[in-house]
């Protein structure tokens, strides 16, 4: 297995348990009230633990953990090549046998990637995370057949729309510890890249430089930006000293200890989250756990006024996390959890009746599915 | 092939989670009311199909072994179909076939499931052990390890289709769509979000489950059955003697599946920017139904994102590639427009029990030919990874 030479933030979760212990229910029945009467329902799970052979695959993802190499395979007749290689034989030439043949690390994307904000309960904590689909670059200069699902990444910051689209040529990267797994292996956009890097193959995660949010151009403080800034930490105080008021948002804010620095174009500030209360410091931190940079502090502004006043139906901020995804608010790296912690205190502050409203029907209804 | 016709319906209401009903319970309420609703006696019936989507669902594998002897089809053959979102549409293709075949004169089609017992005790919500369940749908090796899941997956097409017709599936006009099924929910006694009313400006600023779908622009999970009787002509004629009553004939009837994996070439792999499926099927449908896309009147379509509702539109034929906001900006599925799509609120309104949701579109397609003299209606049910899954039927009213 290939050895780990530098530790860094991994999109992977390595030894923990396959289920979250927290998953694991006490056995108890308990009652249910519905419209007409009581209801009885039990505690229960439906788990089978798995060996789960990787059976003619064991192959593909030994490439992957051991060389970070990428095959598929090709149709010796039709000449067709597919990634990852799903299948030994062509069904369009009546099943004729394929031959294995690497592919080059790098490609273009098949499509402009998703990102994936509300997550299946087995990848909570990843998101937000992008996925789209490569076709990568063949020995004889043309490109694959198929295109494979792969995870994609920025160095930027968090991934966001904008980094990539159709035709974005890419660069695979592996992670430094590998098991022999999709996982063990990810985009980036070449354009990220420095040609010592693109030359690397196969290129290591470590190898590559993360959290350049820094070198996110915001410009010279004007005094406007710089007075909207300080009336955002003023409302930002605002919202820190209702917080202890509501036991709801207290929860939001529970077993939960971040300290972030917030920058933006009319300066710097940072606040720390723990102990289910939020302390606001109009002072930049040393090495925070998390950098958020936002051009336009008049829109975390927005975002301060319609959690903290009486606004009713009169809201006009979108949710932090929206302003995540759209790359309005770039975060150093893929760790949403503070900003949807953040996002659930208003909610909770006006139905503990800290922030005073006529209720808010909410018409969303249960997400999503499709099936 | 023997013509079939539909002759009974029956619908339970639809809710996000009955925890005063079991599927059990829900699978008889829905066969009582279609076997009352055509005037026969259950052991009139000679065979059955259930559809059921989903065995974590219903927390029992083999879940339609239980209906044997409360759906009374004992000693009857019994047959459950599960093609993921398409299940309902599957089962129906498939009771018709037995009725058209020649085996049976009188089969019941039922669809039920369960969703919101799922639960995830981390996160003290359903949603997203909903989520999970779904997300066991995608290939073990390849893609679920990615998080593949359901709203990414159809995010994946969508996004590739606007990559292909940019400006297309415009925000605004994906938000009318929505703003419309809801008033036409309002309309559907058994619809789930009955009295709710969301506005396009809502749409705009509700949250986005993956970019770029907002969550109001989603599908919701269900609880809940449908069940349908197909009758032979020849059964079809006694029964409308007994009940005085036209039946509903199902005239045409097209399925296709796209590959799995992604690809260059359409013959081979699936083209992320199309629903290949849906055009195939519907034009399998309605060419042996002898009718044209123009021809159709009332629409009820496996809405599982807004967005996808207006690729399968175009998919059909209703639209030009790239030319989707049509859909709204001519006024063309709008009140006094030429086209009815989803006057039962579709899945995203009326909801979505996945084993009988297209069963539900039925009930409503032929409510609505009756109720306002439309003389062919056009189910479709999409379903599966990458929206590979599709299914059309042609009803027809005979006057």
């Amino acid at each position: 297995m290939a050895q780990t030479k530098k530790t860094v933030a991994s999109a992977k979760s390595k030894g923990k348990p396959v289920i979250s212990p927290a998953m694991l229910p006490m056995a108890a029945i308990t009652e249910v009230q519905a419209a007409d009467g009581v209801y009885l329902q039990r505690n229960d799970v439906m788990f089978t633990a798995m060996k789960h052979t990787q059976g003619e695959f064991s192959d593909f993802f030994r490439a992957l953990r051991d060389e970070g190499k990428v095959f598929g395979h090709r149709c010796v007749e039709c000449q067709h090549l597919i990634i990852p290689p799903f299948m030994r034989r062509c069904p369009a030439c009546n099943f004729v046998e394929m031959k294995k043949e690497y592919v080059k690390d790098t490609g273009i994307m098949a499509a402009t990637p998703v990102i994936t904000v509300f997550a299946p309960s087995r990848y909570k904590g990843q998101e937000p995370f992008g996925t789209g689909r490569v076709f990568l670059e063949t020995a004889d200069g043309k490109l694959s057949d198929t295109a494979m699902l792969v995870r994609v990444r920025t160095t930027r910051g968090t991934i966001r729309p904008g980094i990539y689209k159709r035709g974005t040529p890419v660069k695979l990267a592996f992670c430094d510890s590998r098991q022999g797994e999709m996982l063990d292996l990810f985009a980036v956009p070449q354009s990220e890249l420095t040609k010592k890097q693109l030359r690397k193959s196969p290129l290591l995660e470590s190898e590559i430089e993360w959290g350049r949010i820094s070198e996110m151009e915001l410009g010279k403080p004007s005094a406007q930006l710089r007075k909207t800034l300080q009336e955002v930490v003023v409302h930002f105080q605002k919202l820190a000293e209702m917080i202890p008021h509501s036991p709801r948002a207290t929860a939001n804010l529970a077993n939960w200890r971040r300290t972030v620095a917030v920058r933006t174009g009319g300066g710097t500030f940072s606040f720390a989250v723990g102990q289910g209360k939020l302390r606001v410091q109009n002072v930049v931190v040393k090495n925070p756990d998390l950098v958020v940079a936002i051009q336009d502090p008049s829109i975390l502004l927005t975002w301060l006024h319609d959690s903290t006043e009486p606004v009713g139906e009169g809201v006009k901020s979108p949710a932090l996390t929206d302003l995540v995804i759209e790359g309005t608010l770039v975060l150093n790296k893929p760790e949403l959890e503070t900003i949807t912690r953040l996002d659930r205190v208003p909610r909770s502050l006006r139905r503990d009746n800290v922030v005073k409203l006529p209720s808010v029907k909410v018409s969303e209804g249960t997400p999503v599915l499709a099936v | 092939m023997r013509d079939v016709a539909i002759v009974g319906a029956g619908m339970t209401p639809c809710r996000s989670r009955w925890v005063e009903k079991t599927f059990w319970e829900l699978a008889q309420m829905a066969v009582s009311e279609a076997v009352h609703d055509a005037g026969i006696h259950i052991q009139e019936v000679e065979a059955g199909v259930a559809g059921i989507y989903n065995d974590i669902f219903e927390f029992q594998a083999i879940p339609e072994s239980g209906f044997q002897g409360i759906i009374g089809l004992q000693n009857k053959p019994l047959m459950r179909v599960t093609n993921g979102g398409a299940t309902g549409a599957y089962a129906m293709l498939a009771a018709r076939n037995m009725v058209a075949s020649g085996q049976h004169d009188l089969v019941l089609v039922l669809g039920v499931e369960k969703a919101l017992d799922c639960y995830d005790f981390e996160a003290e919500s359903n949603t997203p052990a909903v989520v999970q369940t779904i997300g066991y749908s995608w290939d073990p090796w390849f893609e679920r390890p990615l998080g593949a899941h359901a709203s990414e997956s159809y995010a994946e097409v969508i996004q590739a289709y606007m990559d292909e017709h940019p400006g297309d599936l415009a925000p605004m006009a994906r938000a009318k769509i929505v703003e419309l099924l809801c008033q036409q929910a309002q309309n559907n006694p058994y619809a789930q979000r009955l009295g709710e009313k969301v506005t396009a400006d809502q749409v705009l600023h509700s949250r986005y489950v993956v970019y770029p779908v907002r969550v109001l622009e989603t599908c919701v999970y269900t609880e809940g059955a449908c069940a349908l009787i197909f009758a032979s002509s020849e059964m079809a004629q006694k029964i409308k003697e007994r009940k005085g009553r036209e039946p509903i004939w199902l005239t045409g009837v097209g399925a296709a599946n796209e590959p799995y994996f992604v690809g260059n070439d359409i013959t081979r792999y699936k083209v992320l920017h199309r629903i290949y499926s849906d055009h195939v099927a519907t034009k399998k449908a309605l060419k042996m139904a002898g009718i044209t896309i123009e021809d159709v009147g009332v629409i009820e379509l496996h809405d599982a994102f807004i967005p996808q509702l207006m690729i399968t539109l175009a998919e059909m034929g209703v639209v030009p590639f790239g030319k989707a906001n049509d859909l709204v900006e001519e006024g063309i599925i709008f009140p006094g427009g030429r086209l009815l799509v989803n006057p039962s609120g579709g899945l995203v309104f009326g909801g979505h029990f996945v084993g009988g949701s297209n069963m539900m579109s039925t009930w409503s397609a032929m409510r609505e030919m009756r109720g306002r003299g439309i003389e062919h209606g056009l189910i479709h049910g999409t379903g599966a990874s990458l929206s590979m899954y599709g299914v059309a039927i042609v009803l027809e009213r005979r006057a």
